[in-house]
């Protein structure tokens, strides 16, 4: 998943940037508005956080101007005041929820998880497909009510296919908001971790979850359970 | 031109001025017309009378007397002169008042019964007044002789009389745009008055003096006097707001950071000094959090236009909808569109998004957003209703919830701010009241009512 952080206040953007990277999201951050508008512009995102109170171009302006270029990646908003007029001006300005400063990790990574899967049209915490289940919250998976172990590169992997799951996803896609700007993004990268989940989640070769469509990339072919 | 009392003064005295300039000259030039219509009839007569006193000789010739009955005519230099011609020009007699001098060529007049009249000189530059009149004359049976008889008279007299109506004329124009002015200035000092004692009292009031505006101002500074004094009880209550909240906010974070100073003194456990650590920065947070929703209300009911109470709970219950997207209740508003509220829109939104985001917080599947007018002792107030259907509050813990900074449920984050923030602003801004009960969804149903609303101010 790639994030944008646009905060002017270097200790806090720096820790939410690292705490993000940690949790396995790719992360671009801004110090100021102009930088941030440009960045959720040109790049891919999954989300963005922005802070209210910019230095030139206010928060509430960038999300305007995003949602003017029909650029649609749901925004959360932080604000220092938390009054509601301010909160109510972000909203409509097109933001999709906020966070009143100071906040804790645990509680915008939530938030930033809720707004995500949303845009996959997710409503729960725990994405099911058949007897597959995604966990966003504690970010486990589990076959048919049994733990399956991932690394941090699978889960990604796992977590952006099934949230778009029925969807064919390209895998340039997958690499711009998978990896960090700086990574190695080698395509035989991505094949061996197709391959490796296939083995973990499929050890029969009965279900084949994932599907490749050559030259069109990947798909997660299992249906939605309802809930 | 930035003094009210400067522009009065000029604009009248530029009115007064043309008025009395033009009445000046519409007197002066009806004056001199009839002066002028004065001194041909007296002409005309003259010519009559010298007619009268013509007799015709044996040779057909025309004479007058040497007495004529104007005395004028027989005294040389006497200012009123006479002669007469025949039709080819010449002189036939002249009277002898016109010694060594004669009367201006005129242009010449041939039709029996014609008359001219006009300002002319004489043969010595004397200015004159000359009027011609030709008759046809019987100087025998059935023969006609065409004369024409002049009579002149010094231009003298009519100037002077002009001059002496000019004289008393500008003497009584003068007396009375003087009279005027001095008027004008003592009414102006007289109906500003009222602005000068505003100046000094706002004076009075920047220096400490006094506290607000005293009454008996005219009408048209009434509503000024009246909204300038609500503005300075408002800022004297927000003065008084700001203090009380820095105080609360200084003696509420004493607290914590004895407790904390404490751990930092005592406590050997590296863990228990994080948690109680932590603990007291959570409640910092909330005490600030609290202090500054507070803080962030503007109270400003004086001056306010009315603002419609449908489109703010709209927006608010769209914002709600994206936030709470998941959960995905069912937002209502049922406010008619007359329904308004005086006061500033930041606290309203205020009231209904903290009241609107913790019924959002409990309940199950609805919630709604009332508003309309309530007569209270005949006062206008603004009823402000939301509701949940969830599992309502105990009627014990609704106290605890209303003091401040208080949490009825930790597990839900600003649970108890947010109702505290609104019970302070509709009770010390709007000077109304908030309620704790149950509706008709079953679950929590909070009311405030808003005073000061329309004519209830």
């Amino acid at each position: 998943m790639r994030i944008l952080i646009i905060e002017d206040e270097t200790a806090l953007r720096e820790r939410v940037t690292a705490q993000l990277r940690e949790q396995g999201y790719a992360v671009d951050s801004a110090a100021d508005g102009r930088t941030g508008l440009y960045l959720g512009q040109e790049y891919p995102l999954d989300a963005a956080v922005v802070d209210l109170g910019l230095p030139d171009l206010s928060g509430i302006e960038v999300i305007r101007r995003w949602r003017a270029a029909g650029r649609k990646f749901p925004v959360l908003i932080l604000t220092a005041r938390g009054r509601w007029q301010d909160k109510v001006e972000g909203l409509e300005a097109g933001a999709d929820d906020y966070l009143v400063k100071p906040f804790y990790t645990e509680e915008l990574l939530a938030r930033l998880r809720a707004l995500i899967r949303r845009t996959g049209g997710w409503t729960q915490a725990v994405l099911r497909c058949g007897p597959i289940a995604l966990d966003t919250g504690a970010q486990q998976i589990t076959l048919s009510g049994q733990t399956v172990e991932l690394t941090a590169y699978e889960y990604k992997l796992l977590e952006y296919l099934m949230l778009h799951a029925g969807t064919v996803i390209s895998k340039t896609e997958l690499t711009e908001h998978l990896y960090q700007e700086d990574e190695d993004r080698d395509s035989n990268v991505l094949e061996v971790l197709v391959g490796r989940l296939r083995r973990k989640l499929d050890p029969n070769r009965a279900l084949n979850p994932i599907e490749t469509l050559r030259g069109r990339g990947y798909r997660f072919r299992l249906e939605r359970t309802a809930g | 031109m930035n003094s009210l009392r400067g522009r009065l003064l000029i604009a009248a005295s530029v009115v007064l001025a043309a008025f009395l300039g033009l009445t000046g000259l519409s007197l002066d030039r009806a004056f001199r017309d009839s002066a002028l219509a004065a001194v041909e009839d007296r002409l005309q007569a003259q010519v009559y009378m010298l007619l009268g006193a013509v007799n015709v000789d044996a040779f057909n010739r025309l004479t007058l007397p040497q007495s004529l009955p104007e005395a004028r005519f027989s005294t040389p230099d006497s200012g009123l002169y006479a002669d007469a011609m025949d039709s080819q020009g010449n002189l036939v007699w002249h009277s002898p008042s016109l010694l060594g001098l004669a009367l201006p060529f005129f242009p010449a007049v041939r039709n029996p019964g014609d008359t001219q009249f006009a300002p002319l000189e004489a043969s010595d530059g004397t200015p004159l007044f000359v009027l011609a009149f030709t008759v046809s004359w019987e100087v025998a049976r059935n023969q006609y002789r065409l004369y024409t008889f002049r009579v002149a008279e010094t231009r003298q007299d009519f100037d002077d009389q002009v001059w002496s109506f000019r004289r008393g004329l500008s003497g009584w124009l003068l007396a009375s745009t003087g009279m005027l002015l001095a008027a004008q200035g003592l009414i102006l000092r007289w109906s500003l008055q009222p602005l000068r004692r505003v100046a000094t009292e706002i004076k009075d009031i920047e220096a400490g003096r006094r506290d607000e505006l005293s009454s008996g101002y005219p009408e048209e500074l009434r509503p000024l006097t009246t909204n300038l004094n609500a503005l300075l009880r408002q800022g004297r209550a927000h003065l008084e707001r700001y203090r009380n909240a820095l105080g609360d906010l200084a003696h509420s974070l004493k607290t914590p950071l004895a407790v904390a100073r404490g751990a930092l003194e005592t406590e050997a456990d590296p863990g228990e000094l994080r948690r109680t650590l932590g603990e007291q920065v959570e409640r910092m947070n909330r005490t600030v959090d609290y202090q500054l929703q507070r803080a962030a209300a503007s109270g400003r009911i004086a001056l306010s236009a009315p603002l419609p109470v449908a489109p703010i709970a709209r927006k608010i219950l769209d914002s709600l909808a994206k936030v709470y997207a998941d959960r995905a209740p069912r937002l209502r508003a049922e406010i008619a569109a007359t329904t308004v509220f005086y006061g500033d829109e930041g606290d309203l939104l205020e009231i209904l998004g903290n009241l609107a985001d913790n019924a959002c917080k409990w309940c199950r599947r609805q919630v709604v957003v009332r508003a309309h007018p309530a007569d209270h002792d005949g006062r206008v107030e603004l009823m402000l209703e939301v509701e949940d259907d969830g599992p309502g509050i105990p009627a014990d813990q609704a106290p605890l919830l209303l003091n401040r900074g208080q949490r009825a449920d930790p597990t839900v984050a600003g649970q108890g701010i947010g109702l505290a923030v609104v019970r302070d602003l509709v009770e010390e801004v709007y000077y109304g009241r908030l309620e704790i009960g149950r509706g008709v969804l079953g679950g929590a149903r909070i009311r405030a009512r808003l005073r000061f609303q329309a004519n209830g101010g």
